[in-house]
């Protein structure tokens, strides 16, 4: 239907613009890649600067977008086509096989526990594991399982044991073809990959993680339940060290700043000191980005309260110790002027956000612009953000440009206003 | 056979129950002697419910909402805590141990500590052993003693300084000034004595009309504390003289609301 | 409201199997014969998964078969399937509110899955609780308003007049009400705009056209709101507009006020010496081209903000600013030397920070100074500027001689925020910036329904943030206004006005403002704004409030069901 709006991105920014658009009597159809919406939120244990507990709050959205009759998912699928114009867009969408029916499938777990095979959970950032077939993580919307046919052995336990009759085999891809009004990007971001990094060891070294991946350990339903460990063995960190800018604000690797990770980091240093408060915590910055409502206040508690320890300055390289396994982190002390190293247990790299490679696919489908970066671009970044080149095409969230929870939702809401413009407009001059 | 407790839990909807769930999904086991009551806050919990609870006979009352901050109602969970504060007061003065009844906070990603929580309160309470007012010889006068808590915790004084706590303490009362948190804890503790022992009269007086003396043996009470309550009492058409006995009055407790 | 006929509980219970999940450890037959003997419970079957669509029906088929008027299901949890089988009971033509849950599932089966016989029995008794609650379930109903479908607009500054726009353009009427003679706010003010150098005359211009025109919104300028009553939907304003008063019935109220820009009186020499000035000063000088070439000048950000005590924040914007104005100098006088000394530079995001690398290739000089060692200014007879600040990159004192002293200070609340906030019932947060409903996933709206904020009112931003979220709020109060009503929950409180003293608990302790007292002194509820978290019920004095759906009767049958037998 032409009121209808494609939304592309299940993170928090297309889950808000869906609901808006829903709750206003719109139909919307949300697509994710991923089996699951709630985008990287998901993956969050808490969020700055409330400390809200992230799952908490995210969830009874996702449940409600699951829920809501004007609402149609469309997990573990692609956009493959767009044409024609604002008011009236024909899309093609590719659902891909989950080999488990979603209608019968009642999302008990069963199959799982039956699974024999074992592999590394992509949602844990690989620290943990998942079944072969499985749930990206126990929230999930919707509640309905998926074979990786990748590492699937065809064993077909699975099938035998599900007492829906669900598990379907034949499976095949499946297009969709649909008729929208306006349609809305929220494609998020990625990581930079860290190991481009090598002077400080990730990849090589177990206990320099990413802040994803640590965001994942902290979390109590995360794979180490939320206990902090060492990877190598076991221990409980003692030493651990935030590394800011890393690939990012750079001339070597990406120019920009990536806005969240200031206030992350000192999130997830809060955190360690509530675990442990015994533990010591450094964060090593350029310059300390808190520019946003209650940030200051934050970073203020975490320094006067938790006694978190900022350094300014950029180390130069990590060297681990073959026995210990302790991380030894070179710095210049910029205050003092000289070289310097922290003997951490643990170190947490601060990668750049990035644009999602897949912006590339979209941006050729749907002719619209990205940045020489390939975050989408606004028809003007300062008086409308949320437009594309394209009429009827909006962006929102972190695809357009780095930002927070918050302005995420903000503008994701403002983009679920445009659309709604667009087909209110439509739909007017099709009357007359 | 072994003492396995009754155990009642009140949830909130968002977060408790929610991390309650997480438990169960991912498997944690935890002793199966809580049975949960949803309700959609935790400030919805009426001290009253709590009482009832242990009056009949549940050996623990567990109750839980979202941590400070994570409220979907914004601070519902806050006036649960200010509830918990004044029961467990109360509670102390019944006889009857007030780690019986016990708050926690649970967010919905926290289903091991959920499953932690709850072990280690039916620890606690089968450490404790069976509530006195339970099984065949219930105590009769902790459960007396209950039953003019539950009065006391219906109590128009208590619920107002309770429901207002947090605004007197933060922002102003009616002359503009801040009430210091001690000031009103002492205000609290002092109102909580004072209904729990009028309530306790007055309880005494439905079964039987008494004199003063009779009424401060029976509640060990000194005849003072009996007659100074007395008066309030009247005043507030609570109790009536039955009869005079000599020159002594035999108070009754009057019907109220 | 009539009391519903009370009619005898037929209650049936559905006991699920959830294939191995509950049937691998609780014994369900069992269960179900036990729901059998519970009072009041007129039938009881076993699925092997209730909700699967033959387990649908089969509730639907035992409604009817069996007259039931109430229904548990004993399954997983409420949380995610209390809809499905709520809709199945209104299919058969049930209230859906005479539906009740016991979680054997996630709270039982699987949280104890080596003790069978005890999972069991904790089975039996969360039926038996389910039973005693639904037993004394009623049937609600949801109710609706109407909504004009019309919004105020405060403030009429590039975020109140982009969201006038949108939802005029959405169909909406709108209103809005700038104090001042004319549209523009901060905009109005300024020369040009970081990041990418637009003019702001003309994007001013072009938008106050766009509204000026636009038939749908109706512009009150020199304008004011003096009172507001009633909720949403149906909000009574009273706007003084050339002192006279103006009543509107308005649908929902957008609050886009904006921000004040701080003025450093004694700080750094500011009014004491004519070449102090701020930002804003230095934006009139460019606007009117009367900023004559001077040979040095020196910006100095953090001024009245990021503060130890007192204004702790951050304003966000100064540092784009500072580097923006730097720019535009050296565009004009390229001779000209600059320096921003700072404490960290905010240029977040992508184009901030390419404006940043551009300043240092064009060779502005950048000095980071500690928050313990701020700069200080002095002057000369001449009338020359003499900045001493600490070098942190340096780590020694430096001395500079300027012309021109540039202080970036930050957008401070509106004087009277305060006052609208009561006039609207709506908070300020401790830096006095207007307070929305949840700082992470309702940034936005107010805990009031049908009032939302956007722009500097909600904190200091840039002028695309501030676009971004006026639209946002241009979507979030379409959201009432296009379905043309407001359905309230059917959870919410209700006030006994025979046992109510007024005593004014509930009142404060709502926190949505949805209990405010009647003509006589009595406690009403708003139904359509309550959210049913109950708090009033279980703190009225009196006793006096009932919640619906989780009544005291209701909860403490549930609780005592638990210790039976
Ligand atoms: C370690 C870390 C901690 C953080 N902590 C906080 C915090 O505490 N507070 C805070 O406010 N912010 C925090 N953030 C930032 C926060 O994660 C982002 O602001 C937010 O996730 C942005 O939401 P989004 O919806 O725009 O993108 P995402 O969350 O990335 O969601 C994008 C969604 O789109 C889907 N998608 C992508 N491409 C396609 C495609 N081509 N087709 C279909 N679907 C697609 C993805 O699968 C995903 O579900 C943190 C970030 C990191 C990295
Ligand atoms: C020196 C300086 C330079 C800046 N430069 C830039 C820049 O280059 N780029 C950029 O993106 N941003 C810049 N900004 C920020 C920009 O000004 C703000 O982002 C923008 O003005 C916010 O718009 P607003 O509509 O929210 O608030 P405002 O512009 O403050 O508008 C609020 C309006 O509400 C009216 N109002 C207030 N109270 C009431 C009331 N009670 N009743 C009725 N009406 C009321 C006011 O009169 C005003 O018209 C700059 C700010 C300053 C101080």
């Amino acid at each position: 239907m032409a009121d209808s709006v494609l939304v592309i991105g299940g993170g928090i920014a297309g889950i808000q613009a869906s609901l808006d658009l829903a709750s206003r009597g719109m139909n919307v159809y949300l697509v994710d890649e991923n089996p699951s919406i709630g985008g990287r939120m998901a993956q969050l244990d808490k969020t700055f600067p409330t400390m809200d507990c992230s799952i908490c709050i995210l969830a009874p959205k996702m449940i409600e977008c699951s829920r809501h009759p004007n609402i149609k998912l469309l997990t573990y699928s692609e956009v493959q086509e767009v044409k024609g114009s604002a008011g009236n867009f024909e899309v093609k969408i590719l659902k891909k096989p989950r080999y488990v029916d979603e209608e019968k499938c009642t999302g008990c777990g069963t199959c799982a526990q039956s699974c024999p095979v074992e592999v590394p959970n992509e949602f844990d950032m690989n620290i943990g594991i998942r079944k072969a077939i499985h749930i990206p993580f126990l929230q999930a919307v919707p509640l309905k399982y998926l074979i990786d046919e990748e590492n699937c052995l065809k064993c077909r336990l699975c099938e035998r044991v599900c007492g829906a009759k669900a598990v379907n085999f034949d499976q095949k891809p499946e297009t969709i073809n649909l008729n929208v009004g306006s349609i809305i990007i929220a494609s998020g971001f990625e990581l930079f990959d860290s190991t481009k990094k090598s002077e400080y060891g990730y990849g090589r070294y177990r206990d320099v993680l990413t802040s994803m991946e640590f965001e994942r350990m902290l979390s109590a339903s995360g794979p180490t339940g939320g206990n902090l460990v060492r990877l190598a063995d076991g221990k409980v960190p003692n030493t651990i060290v935030f590394i800011q800018c890393i690939g990012s604000r750079s001339s070597k690797d990406l120019p920009y700043c990536s806005s969240v990770c200031c206030m992350y980091a000192t999130k997830e240093a809060i955190l360690i000191k509530e675990h442990h408060p015994e533990s010591e915590v450094y964060i090593f910055y350029i310059d300390l980005r808190a520019f946003g409502k209650g940030f200051q206040e934050f970073i203020n508690r975490a320094r006067d309260e938790y006694k978190i320890k900022y350094i300014e300055g950029h180390p130069s390289r990590i060297v681990e110790d073959p026995k210990t396994k302790n991380l030894q982190v070179h710095y210049e002390d910029v205050v003092e002027g000289d070289i310097k190293n922290i003997v951490a247990d643990l170190v947490v790299l601060c990668p750049a956000l990035i644009p999602r490679k897949g912006n590339e696919k979209l941006s050729k489908i749907m002719n619209v612009q990205l940045d020489e970066l390939g975050f989408f671009k606004a028809k003007d970044s300062l008086l409308n953000p949320i437009d594309t080149n394209i009429p009827g095409i909006f962006i929102c969230g972190y695809c357009q440009s780095p930002k927070d929870i918050p302005d995420s939702v903000a503008q994701a809401s403002g983009a679920a206003a445009r659309a709604a413009e667009t087909i209110i407009q439509a739909t007017q001059r099709g009357k007359r | 056979m072994e003492f396995e407790p009754k155990i009642v839990g009140f949830l909130c909807n968002w977060c408790s129950y929610a991390g309650a769930d997480l438990a169960g999904v991912s498997r944690i086991q935890y002793p199966p002697n809580i049975r949960i009551v949803r309700v959609m806050c935790s400030g919805r919990i009426d001290p009253d419910f709590i009482l009832e609870t242990l009056i009949h006979g549940a050996d623990g009352v567990l109750v839980m909402g979202c941590h400070p901050g994570d409220c979907h109602y914004i601070e519902g969970n806050l006036h649960a805590e200010r509830k918990a504060k004044m029961l467990r007061n109360l509670i102390a003065e019944t006889g009857l141990e007030p780690e019986r009844m016990h708050l926690e906070w649970v967010s919905a990603s926290e289903g091991a500590r959920f499953a932690q929580l709850v072990k280690e309160f039916t620890d606690r309470i089968t450490k404790l052993g069976p509530s006195p007012i339970s099984g065949e010889n219930p105590n009769k006068v902790i459960l007396e003693n209950l039953l003019a808590a539950k009065r006391t915790a219906g109590d128009f004084r208590l619920r107002v300084i309770v429901g207002r706590e947090r605004e007197l303490v933060e922002d102003k009362n009616a002359y503009g000034e801040k009430v210091p948190q001690e000031k009103l804890d002492e205000l609290l503790s002092e109102a909580i004595k004072t209904e729990y022992t009028r309530n306790r009269i007055y309880n005494m007086l439905e079964k039987e009309s008494l004199s003063v003396r009779e009424l401060s043996k029976r509640l060990d009470l000194s005849t003072q504390d009996v007659l100074t309550n007395i008066v309030v009492m009247r005043k507030k058409g609570m109790l009536g003289v039955e009869r005079i006995e000599g020159t002594t009055p035999i108070y009754m407790s009057l019907e109220v609301r | 409201m009539a009391t519903p006929k009370k009619e005898i509980p037929r209650v049936g219970v559905f006991v699920c199997h959830c294939g191995i999940n509950i049937g691998g450890v609780v014994k369900v037959s069992e269960v179900v014969e036990f729901a059998k003997t519970i009072p009041d419970v007129a039938y009881a079957e076993a699925n092997l998964y209730t909700c699967s669509s033959e387990g649908i029906s089969k509730i639907k088929e035992a409604i009817k078969k069996y007259n039931l008027n109430r229904v548990v299901v004993a399954s997983c949890t409420p949380r995610t399937h209390e809809p499905l089988f709520r809709n199945a009971c209104e299919e058969a033509g049930l209230n859906k509110y005479l539906f009740e849950m016991a979680n054997i599932r996630d709270q039982c089966s699987w949280a104890h899955m080596h003790e069978p016989e005890k999972a069991t029995t904790k089975a039996k008794d969360l039926v038996k609780m389910a039973v005693a609650k639904a037993r004394l379930l009623e049937p609600q109903d949801e109710p609706e308003i109407d909504v004009t479908p019309s919004a105020l607009v405060i403030g009429g500054g590039i975020s109140g007049m982009t969201a006038a726009l949108s939802m005029a353009n959405q169909g909406f009427n709108v209103n809005i009400v700038e104090r001042e003679p004319e549209l523009g706010g901060m905009l109005a003010k300024l020369h040009m705009l970081c990041p990418n150098f637009e003019d702001a005359s003309k994007a001013l211009s072009s938008i106050v056209d766009a509204v000026k025109s636009n038939q749908k919104i109706n512009v009150l300028t020199s304008s004011e709101v003096e009172d507001v009553k009633g909720f949403i939907g149906n909000f009574d304003v009273t706007v003084k507009k050339d002192d006279k008063p103006l009543k509107l019935n308005q649908g929902t109220i957008v609050v886009a006020t904006g921000a004040e820009n701080f003025e450093p009186i004694n700080m750094y020499g500011y009014k004491s010496n004519e070449n102090v000035l701020t930002q804003m000063q230095l934006e009139k000088l460019l606007k009117t081209g009367d900023l004559r070439k001077p040979d040095k000048v020196v910006m100095i950000q953090c001024v009245g903000a990021r503060e130890e005590k007192g204004r702790q924040y951050c304003s966000r914007i100064c540092c784009g600013v500072a580097i923006k104005n730097a720019l535009i100098i050296k565009d004009l006088y390229p001779e000209t030397e600059l320096f921003i000394i700072f404490r960290d530079l905010q240029t977040y995001g992508q184009e901030y920070e390419a404006c940043y690398t551009e300043a240092r290739e064009k060779g502005v000089h950048f000095i980071k100074y500690t928050s313990s060692n701020p700069p200080e200014v002095s002057s000369n007879s001449e009338g020359k500027l003499t900045i001493k600040t600490y070098d942190a990159f340096l780590k020694e004192m430096v001395e500079l001689e300027s012309d021109l002293v540039v202080l970036s200070t930050p957008l401070i609340p509106q004087k009277d925020a305060e006052k609208l906030s009561k006039i609207l019932k709506v908070p300020l947060g401790s830096d006095g910036f207007f307070f929305e409903a949840h700082v992470k996933l309702r940034p936005i709206d107010f805990a009031t329904d049908g009032i939302f904020v956007c722009g500097s009112a909600h904190s200091p931003k840039d002028i695309s943030e501030s676009i971004s979220q006026a639209l946002g709020v241009a979507s979030r109060a379409a959201i009432p206004m296009a379905n043309k009503h407001v359905r309230a929950d059917a959870i919410t409180s209700i006030i006994n006005e025979d046992l109510c003293s007024g005593c004014g608990t509930c009142v404060r302790i709502c926190p949505y403002g949805a209990i405010q007292k009647n003509e006589i002194g009595i406690a009403q509820v708003t139904s359509v704004v309550c959210k049913g978290c109950g708090t009033c019920a279980a703190s009225c004095p009196e006793k006096a409030i009932t919640m619906r759906h989780f009544t005291d009767d209701q909860i403490t049958a549930q609780a005592l069901a638990a210790l039976e037998g």
